[in-house]
């Protein structure tokens, strides 16, 4: 008689596990088996065409740490992740306050805002791509009928303007997620408290630095690890506006750029150039810095969360 | 209740009957899938594969072109998953070679007509003895496509050397026309403009001789070659080093420029932008006064998946498009082709690049396993040569460095 009972608390404790196992078992074999095959295949040297490969254990990866290629795109990375970052809480915090006054049009501006992030960033690269042609281009043209010519550049071809274009596209971007995500801090933060701050006699400057901008902390942490992440995720703006080898001369070449070109090659003419294994071990080392950037940053942020 | 009985009976023998009948002409019907990276021929493809089918009614190609760098990409992932189609091109040389090695490509050794043809084309496909591929959209020439108005405007000849080229240059800079479009994004048209500037250089003997090690692309007369093609740099459009192929192709087309690099296979690509494009060519400028240059290469291979269930259909396939029928097809409107009985019967162009192509022809560096890695590396550091960020000596050393002697 007691067999049924324990069967019963067996099932009580443990039946939630079942509601799991369809998500654990998808994870599993989208995620886990894959990146372990990925661990696998990075400590050969397969070129990704053929059958051909050897276990090397480590030696990809000991040749990352030398491997200046690597260091260039992380640094590009990291230039769009700094400047992406500064654009996001300064533009995209001061157009969700504006919105948060809730303007006429409201909803017109904020679906205007929003357009560029559910737009597919392959065809609007391919039409900032036309637009910033010097040949064909909208840009330049405009830029001399204002009297603007000495603005007029070669956009994707210069090497100090190509890497800033990038960023601007990916500005132009991913405004719309630094918007809502601040919008809706915004909305969350209670009258109650900016009331008592007026009554208190301060002004508007005052309420919004002192009493709405802490409240808007937990928005800030999550814009943020956002933004690291999707800066060094980069692939398809720079694939479209500057090609696979990161035109010109590299100077906009990205983590994902160098990762695909490694991998699959960066001509179709000639395939002496891919070493699929070799662009495996970046993928995986760049995901595991990239998790060990995100672990500290959320530490960080969420400490300065709870100060606040 | 007997005659319901006896016209059901009826009624599901003809239905199995039907049935059966339908599964029969199923299984008498093939579907070879074949996969190219040329979606701009795609009129002119989808032409020979209908005349193909009209010729087998029991064989139909479904054919997807893929473009770019997203083929290689495509195609050797489908290959490792086993997902590759029936019929894929592939370069001939390493990768065919490779290609074979790891079991992707039937041995279609003794199964290909290949007595029509010529030489050069049959020693390409051969590895050791053994083919694993046939030339079915033949092979192509690069060299310098020209506007005939344009030059005739200006009272110009085509440049045969650099001093002309450059003194055009500067005429035509002048006068506000861009002499020189180049796509070079992607680095694979200066590639090819540096191909042919060793090659006027070293020749098709020189180039034998820098495989085996006896003649350098550091040697003084050989660098003058990346030399030239840095002072050419002023030639081109704006933007060259990061404008598309694309949009380079469409520029030359539109005539915003007044020469272009191209291959033998770019002109239907030219046609299709502008249909009343009036176009010549010439071999490429030679470097001081050497003789002007083109290089040649085959269009990719197209090998049989071994694991294809179909490989007696694509052997047929293959074999159709090597006939002389198909060959003139191909002649006709897309390429240059490896059939020695077929000549171009209405196309100007392919016999301007056969004239161009005697002058001085030397194979493309990819297909040869001592040269492929130069390719990639001429390609990756052109942009670096062009924007003087990198000089003609290190890039000559570069490619240098990137040769697999040969003993």
């Amino acid at each position: 008689m007691s067999s049924p009972r324990a069967q019963s608390t067996l099932s009580s404790t443990y039946g939630h596990l079942w509601f799991v196992l369809p998500g654990f078992i998808f994870f599993l074999a989208v995620m886990l088996i894959p990146l372990i095959l990925a661990v696998g295949i990075s400590m050969t040297n397969w070129t990704g065409f053929g059958g051909e490969l050897e276990f090397i254990g480590l030696a990809n990866y000991a040749e990352l740490l030398t491997y200046w290629p690597f260091y260039r795109a992380a640094m590009h990375n990291a230039i769009i992740f700094l400047a992406i970052l500064v654009f996001q809480h300064t533009v995209g915090l001061y157009i969700a306050v504006l919105l948060n006054e809730k303007p006429r049009f409201m909803q017109f501006y904020r679906t205007v805002l929003f357009l560029p992030v559910i737009m597919s960033l392959v065809a609007t690269g391919f039409i900032w791509t036309l637009m910033l042609s010097p040949n064909i281009g909208l840009i330049n043209p405009l830029l001399k009928s204002l009297g603007l010519d000495f603005l007029a550049g070669q956009w994707l071809s210069d090497p100090k303007l190509a890497l800033p274009v990038i960023i601007f596209v990916t500005a132009w971007n991913s405004m719309g997620w630094a918007i809502i995500i601040y919008l809706s801090g915004l909305q969350n933060v209670p009258e109650e408290l900016k009331q008592a701050a007026a009554m208190d006699g301060a002004n508007t400057r005052q309420i919004f630095w002192r009493v709405v901008f802490p409240q808007l902390s937990p928005a800030f942490t999550a814009l943020t690890v956002l933004t690291f992440i999707g800066t060094f995720r980069t692939f398809d703006v720079v694939y479209v506006l500057t090609g696979p080898l990161g035109a010109p001369n590299f100077a906009t070449d990205v983590m994902g750029t160098l990762i695909y070109r490694t991998a699959f090659g960066g001509s179709s003419f000639s395939s002496a150039d891919i070493r699929f294994a070799f662009g495996l071990a970046m993928a995986l080392l760049l995901m595991l810095i990239m998790a060990a950037c995100c672990h500290l940053l959320i530490r960080l942020l969420r400490s300065r969360e709870i100060e606040a | 209740m007997k005659k319901t009985f006896t016209s059901g009976l009826l009624a599901i023998s003809v239905a199995l009957s039907l049935g059966y009948t339908g599964a029969s002409q199923a299984d008498e019907q093939i579907t070879l899938s074949m996969w190219h990276q040329h979606p701009e021929w795609r009129d002119k493809t989808e032409a020979i594969l209908a005349a193909f089918e009209a010729a087998h009614p029991g064989i139909t190609i479904d054919l997807e072109e893929i473009a770019g760098t997203n083929y290689t990409a495509r195609l050797n992932t489908a290959l490792a998953a086993g997902e590759a189609p029936d019929l894929f091109g592939l370069p001939a040389g390493p990768e065919t070679a490779t290609a074979a090695a790891s079991g992707y490509a039937a041995d279609l050794t003794g199964l290909l007509d290949t007595d029509s043809l010529r030489g050069s084309a049959l020693e390409a496909i051969d590895n050791d003895g053994k083919i694993y591929g046939a030339p079915i959209l033949g092979a192509y020439s690069v060299g310098l496509y020209y506007h005939r108005d344009i030059l005739a405007d200006l009272g110009m000849e085509p440049p045969s050397n650099q001093a002309e080229f450059m003194s055009m240059c500067e005429t035509m800079l002048d006068k506000g026309i861009t002499p020189l479009v180049v796509p070079a994004s992607d680095g694979i048209v200066p590639s090819f403009i540096y191909s042919m500037l060793t090659s006027s250089v070293m020749g098709a003997e020189g180039f034998t001789e820098l495989r085996q090690g006896k003649r350098k692309f550091t040697d003084p007369d050989m660098l003058e070659a990346a030399r030239f093609l840095q002072d050419m740099a002023k030639c081109m459009q704006p933007g060259a080093v990061s404008t598309p192929y694309v949009e380079g192709k469409a520029l030359a087309a539109l005539k915003q420029g007044a020469m272009m690099p191209g291959g033998s296979a770019d002109y239907p690509g030219y046609q299709e932008i502008n249909p009343d494009v009036d176009l010549g060519v010439v071999p490429f400028p030679g470097v001081g006064n050497n003789k002007p240059a083109t290089v040649t290469g085959l269009e990719y291979i197209y090998v049989v998946n071994a694991k294809s269930e179909h490989q007696e259909a694509a052997v047929t396939f293959l074999n159709w498009m090597l006939g002389d029928d198909a060959q003139q097809m191909v002649v006709d409107t897309i390429t240059m082709t490896t059939n020695k009985n077929v000549v171009p019967a209405e196309n100007r162009i392919l016999e301007e690049f056969v004239q161009a192509a005697r002058v001085n022809d030397v194979r493309v560096f990819y297909e040869l396993p001592e040269t492929s890695a130069v390719w990639n590396t001429i390609q990756q550091n052109a942009a670096a040569l062009l924007l003087g960020e990198m000089s003609p000596e290190d890039f000559a050393q570069a490619a240098q460095d990137a040769v697999k002697v040969s003993n």
